[in-house]
């Protein structure tokens, strides 16, 4: 049984599947704004109250998201491992140099192709994730204006108000063509993880995984696990900061692995009974 | 059989029963109208009706001869009435209406399906008039252009007053072409009310066809030198964009501009005069500050624009068209070769 190395624990998960879901929710319910004749706003458009119904999903889906920020933000200052992703979420000279590394290779450049080890974020992550902090930053403040627009132009003259609509609008293409094209080829579409990598449900990338895309990091558990071997299970709040291994349960509960394995063994059995 | 051979005798037979069909057409058919005239050229012919109210029954015939129905005879359009025995007998009055749609077919099927007949009792006669109906290109006709606002203002008189001095009055009677009246957003026969969705002036239309076709027309806005500027930015600006996905609470052309009294932003009287924006806004925006009302509304994204806005928007989408192309360009060029190799390094060995 391969090793597995804890990469979200439960609470990470729900955080992702939360900004996944209101993320969605904000992208169709904003583009049918701006593309109302589009076939995919239909559902939206054909609807009586559609479209007042979509701008109070759109806000509620915004007001969710900025909560998760928030609460996000909380997490990465009070727990341990929040305060450990933070360091290690820091772009450093090295990611730039792994970048170039990477397109040299893939470019066969480099002959043999060099092995890039990368830490617990790799360039590919800190990217994207700082991308993240900034896009939300932006619609969030964009969209509150456009939102509280009589407030809004108490101060500031209306030529800002139709500037934040502009940047509302593009930096939303960005946003989520960048998931499209970065985030979904990361985890989908990337042939190291085809068909999808299943660390958002599980929570585990395999030691395979872990030497592909965190090579440092893998040395750097192995080397503190055969000093001081550590037992943590990723429920606790308090993780250590690190992924650390999962001891693995022996025997599952039931599994559909586990039914078809005994299905074959049964087979093995029938097909290889020599007679009493 | 000797009538069998010889046929000469059908010849006057012929003609007698031909004389005979004639006589019994009766003298007042076909062209001649000098035997109804001889009664109703009288200026003082005139009935009660129902009401107790004195009609008059005269008819010019000048001016009947100069109207399109001209050189058609009275029976056409009054073919109840056989003979000359009408005024002494006590006819129905159903029996005396003239059906127009005998020949008028299609304005009658869609006036069929016309408020002013399914709400009220408005026929072709209000409108139209009598005996010396004229053409729609006759200027003393009643449906002209300029003179729907008194034919209509007959029963709408307060909206033929509001219109009358609005922008688009104002142009009409001073006889611009182009310049629309009552019939231009309201349609002709099949004229229905406000709430019916296939109303030409129903919420759903008036910024979709209603306005849109002088003021979204190449042609009109390059002849009197204004642009479709406004009504392509209504349609990229919320109001129009939650309109456009069937929102009807967001404003439309008439929420800001009104409906007949339309007035330049010049009037002191206009809704959208700088002086009143305020409180047109505030209909749907209580909280309406000073800059509400300043600033331009109808604005594109424009680096060549005349308003600052219209610049710094434009500047502000170059720019992220640039990042944007830039960015994903970038990271889809990464991506594909990270995928190409990938693939390339799994491609099965000899």
């Amino acid at each position: 049984m391969a090793k597995k190395y804890l990469r979200m624990t439960l609470n990470e998960r729900i955080q992702h599947l939360n900004l996944a879901i209101n993320f969605t929710i904000l992208v169709i319910t904003g583009f049918a704004l701006k593309y109302p004749e589009a076939f995919w706003a239909s559902p939206i458009t054909d609807v009586p109250l559609g479209m007042t119904f979509r701008g109070f999903l759109h806000r509620l889906s915004g007001v969710a998201t900025v909560t998760l920020g928030g609460y996000h933000l909380l997490y990465l200052a009070f727990t341990e491992r929040g305060r450990r992703i933070v360091i290690d979420m820091i772009p450093m000279w090295k990611d730039a140099k792994d970048l170039w590394e990477t397109l040299k290779n893939n470019l066969f450049l480099n002959r043999p192709a060099k092995v890039i080890k990368m830490g617990r974020f790799n360039f590919r992550e800190k990217l994207e994730y700082l991308g993240l902090i900034w896009g939300t930053i932006v619609m969030t403040v964009t969209g509150f204006i456009l939102w509280f627009k009589e407030e809004w132009l108490l101060f500031f003259p209306m030529w800002t108000f139709e500037v934040a609509r502009a940047i509302h609008f593009y930096e939303a293409i960005l946003a989520t063509l960048t998931i499209i094209v970065w985030h979904f080829y990361s985890v989908v579409w990337n042939p190291d993880v085809y068909p999808m990598s299943w660390a958002w449900i599980n929570g585990h990338l395999t030691e395979h995984e872990m030497e592909l895309e965190h090579g440092s990091e893998l040395e750097r558990i192995k080397a503190e696990e055969k000093g001081t071997p550590v037992h943590f299970n990723e429920g606790s709040g308090a993780g250590g900061g690190r992924a650390y291994p999962i001891h693995q349960e022996r025997r599952e509960k039931f599994s559909v692995k586990g039914l078809y394995g005994l299905v074959r063994h049964l087979n093995e059995s029938i097909k290889n009974w020599r007679g009493m | 059989m000797m009538w069998r051979k010889h046929k000469a005798w059908m010849v006057p037979l012929g003609a007698l029963s031909l004389l005979f069909l004639y006589g019994m057409m009766g003298e007042m058919a076909w062209g001649d109208n000098s035997k109804c005239l001889s009664c109703h050229q009288d200026e003082k012919l005139s009935k009660k009706d129902a009401r107790g109210n004195t009609v008059s029954l005269f008819v010019s015939e000048g001016e009947f001869k100069k109207s399109v129905h001209g050189q058609i005879s009275c029976t056409d359009c009054h073919t109840r009435i056989l003979d000359d025995s009408h005024a002494q007998k006590k006819v129905k009055k159903a029996d005396l209406k003239v059906d127009c749609g005998t020949c008028h077919e299609e304005s009658e099927k869609i006036y069929k399906t016309s408020v002013h007949r399914l709400k009220a009792e408005i026929s072709c006669k209000e409108c139209h008039g009598h005996h010396y109906v004229a053409p729609l290109t006759n200027p003393k006709s009643a449906t002209y252009r300029t003179n729907l606002i008194q034919t209509c203002g007959a029963c709408h008189g307060e909206e033929g007053k509001q219109f009358a001095e609005s922008v688009h009055g104002v142009g009409l009677f001073r006889g611009r072409p182009n310049h629309p009246t009552c019939t231009t957003c309201h349609g002709t026969h099949g004229i229905k009310p406000r709430s019916d969705p296939d109303s030409a002036v129903h919420e759903r239309k008036i910024a979709m066809t209603t306005c849109p076709q002088c003021h979204a027309a190449e042609q009109i806005t390059k002849e009197y030198r204004f642009t479709t500027k406004p009504v392509k930015s209504y349609y990229d600006s919320f109001h129009g964009l939650s309109y456009r996905g069937g929102d009807t609470f967001s404003a439309n052309c008439a929420s800001c501009h009104g409906v007949h009294d339309i007035r330049a932003a010049s009037d002191p009287k206009s809704m959208i005069h700088k002086d009143n924006l305020q409180k047109t806004c505030g209909v749907c925006h209580p909280k309406a500050s000073v800059n509400f009302s300043k600033g331009k509304i109808h604005t594109l994204a424009d680096i060549r624009g005349v308003d600052f806005g219209e610049k710094v928007v434009g500047w502000v989408r170059i720019v992220y068209i640039i990042l944007i192309v830039a960015v994903i360009g970038g990271l889809s060029f990464f991506n594909f070769m990270d995928w190409l190799r990938k693939t390339v390094d799994r491609r099965p060995k000899e």
